[in-house]
């Protein structure tokens, strides 16, 4: 007799956080971070996922049935076309708009002449982040919203509403997505809640890298300062976006805040302490933080593991699995570690024995989540994720 | 503009109440209530600007 669902869902559920948890399931649980990946699935191009979100929760739904994954993201294609439109922002180049329809979208960083904020306005971030974002950052980077003092428009005031509005419209969506993926695919959400890193959040989004390069050298007083200056934002944001059943951890995504990124000195003096108390209050309250660890953070690992006992899970992307898992396994679950290269050019065998390599050292004894080194689009190709879902259930078991 | 630069924002705030209030009548019952309903409506203002800048 076949499981139910709602069966699925709870042993599912089980094996995953208890591999989060640094523990040994009954096998290897399998959780792929699928973005433009559902497109290959089930047919709809980029530009229909990303216009349309309700057609990328349904495509995740179908994987989801298809391939019997333990858990994942509900929407990992996560920019909804509305948004961009609704604010005018002009970071975004979404698909079927000056990019082919079956491209994934892309985040455009201005140079530093451009950036959405100048070298010398630190004081001013630094004062009131928040008004700082209203009234420098907002007419900044949308082509509608007008600053403070200059000629109001018909264009600045709808932005607002449309900003609100669409953005209300899609994170309620959510609610919806995870329950269906419980009851229609007996498959639990990977994540709940956002956390960045202040460093990551002022290169990303107001100086750009090259700018914050040039600030670390020339002031990096005024950086560190602005990073302490958002810290009790962004954990607010973390807090108020966390499970609050305490299951599920919050995603952290990870940049550009690791040598040779940055420095060694940079990484200790001003990003490690700016992130490193936002995480430890996070476990304080009983959530824990998936360091979504894109790029190498080889450099870095002795310092993740003093952090507190399963407090966090550590994804790997091109950090050395064996190396991740001599410095961290004895405190965190560790997942991830399938280059994406192999999934989008790879045969299926090449996956299937990447995976064997992966389970055997470094999931051999629990606490190690399958998945793709970073999230995948739709280079991954269908054959090679079910190389690696079914492998992974087959010669995963404990 | 002045007013809004005399003090940083907490976190979940755009307006604090304390601001909000000096611009309405006599509050003649439940103070905590209109309170509550203006820190509601404020702290989704903040969540959604702050969104901007981390999840888009």
């Amino acid at each position: 007799m076949s499981k139910s669902k709602e069966q699925l869902y709870t042993e599912r559920l089980k094996r995953y956080t208890t591999a989060m948890r640094n523990g040994k399931p009954d096998r290897v649980p399998i959780r792929p971070f699928a973005a433009e990946f559902i497109c290959n699935h089930s047919g709809y191009t980029c530009q229909e996922v990303t216009q349309d979100y309700q057609l990328a929760f349904e495509a995740t739904r179908k994987c989801c049935l298809d391939y019997e994954w333990d858990a994942t993201v509900p929407n990992m294609v996560y920019l909804w076309g509305a948004i961009p439109q609704a604010v005018g922002l002009r970071y975004y180049q979404v698909p079927g708009v000056g990019l082919d329809p079956k491209t994934a979208f892309n985040y455009l960083e201005p140079g530093e002449e451009h950036s959405f904020m100048r070298a010398d306005e630190y004081d001013e971030f630094i004062a009131d982040p928040t008004a700082f974002l209203f009234n420098v950052w907002l007419p900044r980077v949308s082509g509608d919203v007008i600053a403070p003092g200059k000629p109001n428009t018909y264009r600045n005031n709808l932005a607002f509403f449309k900003a609100g509005l669409s953005e209300l419209s899609y994170f309620m969506a959510f609610g919806t997505q995870v329950a269906q993926m419980r009851t229609e695919c007996g498959t639990p959400s990977a994540i709940c809640g956002m956390l960045k890193a202040p460093l990551d959040v002022l290169a990303d989004k107001f100086r750009g890298y090259i700018g914050l390069c040039e600030d670390l050298m020339v002031q990096p007083e005024k950086v560190k300062a602005a990073c302490e200056a958002m810290m009790p934002h962004l954990l607010h944001l973390a807090i108020g976006s966390a499970d609050p059943t305490k299951t599920l951890p919050l995603g952290f995504w990870m940049h550009r805040t690791c040598v040779p990124f940055i420095s060694q000195e940079h990484f200790d003096k001003i990003h490690w302490p700016t992130l490193r108390p936002m995480v430890e209050e996070l476990w304080r309250r009983g959530h824990q933080t998936l360091f979504y660890a894109e790029g190498v953070w080889n450099a870095h690992l002795d310092t993740f593991a003093e952090l507190p006992e399963q407090s966090i899970i550590f994804h790997i992307d091109r950090t050395d699995p064996i190396a991740a898992h001599r410095a961290l396994h004895h405190k965190f679950a560790l997942s991830g570690g399938v280059p994406n290269y192999l999934l989008a050019f790879g045969k299926p065998q090449q996956v299937r024995d990447y995976c064997k390599k992966l389970i055997d050292e470094v999931g051999h004894d629990g606490g190690y989540i399958m998945d793709a080194a970073a999230i995948m689009q739709n280079d991954t190709t269908v054959e090679n994720m079910k190389a690696m879902t079914e492998f992974t259930c087959e010669y995963g078991v404990y | 503009m002045d007013k809004e630069k005399q003090q940083p924002k907490a976190p979940g705030v755009c307006v604090p109440w304390e601001e909000k209030l000096k611009e309405l009548p006599p509050i003649v019952s439940r103070e905590d209530l209109v309170k509550q309903t203006w820190q509601n409506i404020d702290g989704l203002a903040y969540v959604c600007a702050w969104h901007l800048v981390l999840s888009f």
